[in-house]
């Protein structure tokens, strides 16, 4: 029977395959000395396309690093806020450094690294409009879609008094998106991580700026796959050696120091085990 | 021998019980996925959020339901003004119809709803900004962009269906003193709208689906409510079967309520005894009667005076002044309309000629090759080394059409031939597909494969794998009514003498149906070179996608670098569409335009 064999052909095929991925990742890594890093495109200055096409970033030269640290080549893989979880699940990606918030609903199906950098959500509005977020309750307000920036909103005008939150939050896809709608005027104010506000802030200096207190702490982790102590042991370990020796602050201030458009002081430092 | 068994009713039956128990059964108990299934996300409450997203998804289906309905009533009364318009005498308004039917089935959606939202609403005054704004933005957005969209679809089936009219009834309605608006009212649109209410069909359930990237401008329909379910528990393959299932019963129902339509409009055959057709009177009755009630009495007494007016031979001066000049004031009015439609036609080309020049020519110089190749000097392990925009979306295109041409082949086959076996499973492949968005489906392939094989592709085969897939069930229906196309008699000529099965088929069958299949396949290849638009949502870096990451770096320029990604699209399907129009007048010269 031909039908018979074929079924047959694909169901081992289909085995083989669960086989190949199977077993833990770092041993995988350390194997083909080779590690995939899910790192964003669009996000400035986390991770973005310059005006040469090249990418670069905050996110981009501290996975450089760490790729360096734990003596692999580093492949980098492009991810947005839709595929950079489903990427670990699957096993497309072995990190992922793009602007992930450590959350408790994240943690549940994929692991984190030490929290990697301190950011928090704020307000970006036209300069001069408004004062706090308490005016712009009857505004629309632009975020994200499927990001923490979106709940956090939602919840900070529904503490405001706002019956109907969800009338009053316009979700995009893409960052961009929301500062177009921003810069249109569709939309009073477009929230989400202060860094990333302020790297499109920067692109148009003196119009816009960040209103009121944050929204919300944002501690930011790698996103691991789940249950390989190895691989975690590893980015830790690596992530708190690139504090200690000082190439952590280098970064940083490459990207957010004084000088900087994205200006932004260091608040807090990296967990340190002894 | 096993010919003999398979030709029975209850083997095909029995063969076609087992394999689905034996899938149930290998997927269902055998197969480890290695994900774990939590179906209760749709209808219980999620601890962390406090939401129940088995309800935010039948919200979003609400709101899916509304936009299908306003687009599609803005889709079929401005269809039939467009498809009235390109068979007018008065050649500019013929031009602007054809202008604008090219420019909307050239272009992708997504595309289209881009410019709406974001560029649109920057070239109005503040007070009607302010206006604008403060209604519903983002839904009238998507209704009034995937409406117009759907317009220049029914526009080209009406056009089809005015001209299939015979010349004669036309020539003998107008020879027996009919007027114009008469002609079009009691003649032209309903004999045109009975025969084409199946193709129509296919526009509004095309209309249905394409309301699913309202999701792009911050609508919460029923795709961005699955997302969002999505992005909140990261259980995709749930969220997705969810969307899916209502995608596909919302389908049913508009094919059901549209089959009734059919039936109650057909004058021969049986009509109004099907079930649909039952459900279509049913809905009917209450305006019927009303209408009966109401405005038949009405409209007897208007007739009766117009009637009895027409038979009073004497005509006072008086009232044939009055009569004169109102057809004179009638000549003016349609004089002063054309010339105001004139005068409309030149501020629009005033303003866009004026835009277009005020464009920064050195930005759309500077990212051209951007746009076209999208060369990236760090990609590591990228098969397509780092190629992008335009070419990106070309090979997708290229790859989803010759794969496609062979599923969509065999599938049109299977779905012919009388043989259950063959029959039922491509009939179930063909409606799922159809019955459910593009987008649907590149989530689809998206979270399935990797849970079903455990294994994953590069986003860009991904995304390839799902326009297929799509394409193939819509090829396979053009095959189908190819096949179905050629003579009964051929058929069976070719059994008579002896030729087998895939001797008739390839023989005989298929290269006459081939012929007449190739302009819808044109057509289909141009929808899916629109459609690689949408796989901008997976990351790939096709054209849309590097549009959106050119527009992002820049920002200023949004307006240049829209207007060069929509002619990207615009000028290869403008001249496949050329082509494949060329080659429809060559297969069937019969056709002549019919002037109305």
């Amino acid at each position: 029977m031909r039908i018979g064999r074929i079924i047959a052909l694909a169901l081992a095929i289909t085995m083989v395959a669960s086989a190949a991925f199977a077993g833990p990742v770092y041993d995988r890594i350390m194997q083909e000395k080779k590690i995939r890093i899910g790192i964003m495109t669009d996000s400035i200055p986390g991770a973005f396309f310059d005006e040469k096409g090249e990418w670069t970033g905050f996110d981009y030269d501290i996975s450089t690093e760490l790729a360096k640290r734990m003596g692999v080549e580093l492949e980098r893989v492009k991810v947005n806020n839709k595929t950079r979880i489903a990427f670990i699940q699957q096993n497309r990606i072995d990190v992922s450094v793009a602007n992930m918030t450590h959350t408790r609903e994240r943690d549940k199906s994929i692991d984190f690294s030490i929290t990697y950098f301190f950011d928090g959500q704020k307000v970006l509005a036209k300069k001069g409009a408004f004062a706090s977020l308490e005016d712009m309750k009857d505004k629309k307000i632009a975020t994200m879609q499927g990001t923490t920036s979106e709940i956090n909103i939602k919840n900070a005008l529904k503490a405001l008094g706002v019956a109907n939150p969800d009338a009053n939050v316009i979700s995009f896809q893409k960052e961009s998106e929301c500062f177009q709608a921003l810069e249109m005027g569709r939309v009073a104010g477009w929230t989400t991580d202060a860094t990333i506000l302020l790297g499109y802030a920067a692109k148009k200096p003196g119009e816009f700026e960040l209103v009121g207190d944050f929204l919300s702490d944002e501690p930011y982790g790698m996103g691991l796959p789940q249950d390989d102590s190895a691989l975690r042991d590893a980015v830790n370990f690596a992530l708190q050696d690139m504090w200690l020796d000082g190439t952590y602050m280098a970064i940083y201030n490459k990207w957010y120091g004084p000088e900087t458009p994205y200006a932004m002081p260091m608040t807090d430092q990296i967990e340190i085990w002894p | 021998m096993i010919r003999f068994w398979l030709e029975k009713n209850w083997v095909q039956n029995a063969v076609l019980f087992t394999l689905a128990a034996l899938m149930v059964y290998y997927w269902g108990w055998v197969f480890d996925f290695g994900y774990k299934f939590e179906w209760s996300m749709l209808y219980t409450v999620n601890e962390t959020y406090q939401i129940n997203l088995g309800y935010e998804i039948l919200r979003g289906l609400w709101v899916t339901v509304k936009i299908t309905a306003v687009s599609a009533a803005i889709g079929l009364v401005l269809g039939t003004a467009l498809g009235l318009s390109r068979l007018s005498d008065f050649k500019p308004l013929r031009y602007t119809a054809t202008c604008i039917i090219e420019f909307f089935r050239n272009t992708p959606l997504l595309v289209v709803l881009f410019f709406f939202y974001f560029a649109l609403p920057r070239a109005l005054p503040d007070t009607l900004r302010e206006w604008v704004f403060s209604m519903q933005f983002e839904f009238w957005t998507a209704a009034v962009a995937v409406g117009m969209y759907t317009s220049a679809f029914m526009a080209e089936v009406i056009r089809a269906g005015l001209q299939s009219i015979p010349k004669g009834i036309l020539e003998a309605s107008y020879s027996s003193g009919l007027s114009y608006v008469q002609v079009l009212r009691t003649i032209i649109l309903p004999l045109a709208f009975r025969e084409i209410i199946p193709p129509l069909g296919s526009e509004f359930l095309n209309n249905m689906k394409n309301t699913s990237l309202a999701m792009f401008v911050g609508v919460a329909d029923m795709t961005w409510q699955a997302q969002q379910a999505e992005a909140l528990t990261f259980k995709g393959f749930e969220a997705t079967t969810a969307a899916s299932v209502m995608y596909l019963s919302f389908s049913l129902i508009i094919s059901f309520v549209l089959n009734g339509v059919n039936s109650r409009l057909r004058t021969v055959g049986n009509t109004g005894t099907s079930v649909p057709a039952l459900f279509v009177n049913a809905l009917c009755w209450p305006f019927g009667t009303a209408s009966r009630l109401l405005l038949n009495p009405v409209g007897r007494f208007l007739r009766a005076r117009k009637r009895r007016q027409a038979a009073s031979t004497y005509l006072s001066s008086t009232r044939a002044a009055w009569l004169a000049t109102l057809r004179r004031g009638r000549q003016a009015l349609i004089l002063a309309s054309k010339a105001a439609f004139l005068a409309f036609l030149a501020a629009c080309l005033y303003t866009v000629v004026k835009g277009v020049l005020g464009f920064d020519w050195a930005v759309v110089a500077r990212e051209f090759s951007n746009l076209i190749l999208w060369q990236f000097p760090n990609e590591v392990a990228d098969p397509f080394l780092g190629l992008g925009g335009f070419a990106l979306s070309f090979i997708i295109a290229v790859v989803a059409i010759a794969a496609s041409f062979v599923i969509g082949l065999l599938v049109g086959l299977g779905r012919c031939s009388t043989n259950r076996i063959f029959r039922i499973p491509s009939l179930l492949y063909i409606e799922i597909i159809r019955g459910n968005p593009l987008i649907i489906v590149i989530y689809w392939v998206y979270f399935l494969i990797p849970v079903l094989f455990n294994t994953f592709f590069n986003t860009v085969w991904s995304a390839s794998i799902a326009l297929t897939l799509f394409t193939a069930a819509y090829l396979a229906e053009i095959v189908r009514s190819g096949i179905q196309n050629i003579p009964p008699g051929q058929v069976e000529a070719a059994t008579a003498s002896g030729l087998s099965y895939w001797q008739t088929m390839r023989k005989i069958i298929l290269p006459q149906a081939l012929k007449q299949m190739i302009p819808p396949i044109v057509g289909l290849f141009i929808a899916i070179f629109k459609d690689t638009s949408l796989v901008s949502i997976l990351g790939v870096m096709e054209l849309t996608s590097v549009a959106k990451a050119v527009d992002n770096r820049l920002m200023v320029n949004s307006m240049e670098i829209w207007t060069l990604a929509a002619l990207l699209y615009f000028v290869p399907c403008f001249f496949m569409s050329k082509y494949a129009d060329a080659l429809e007048r060559r297969l069937s010269p019969e056709k002549v335009n019919l002037k109305m």
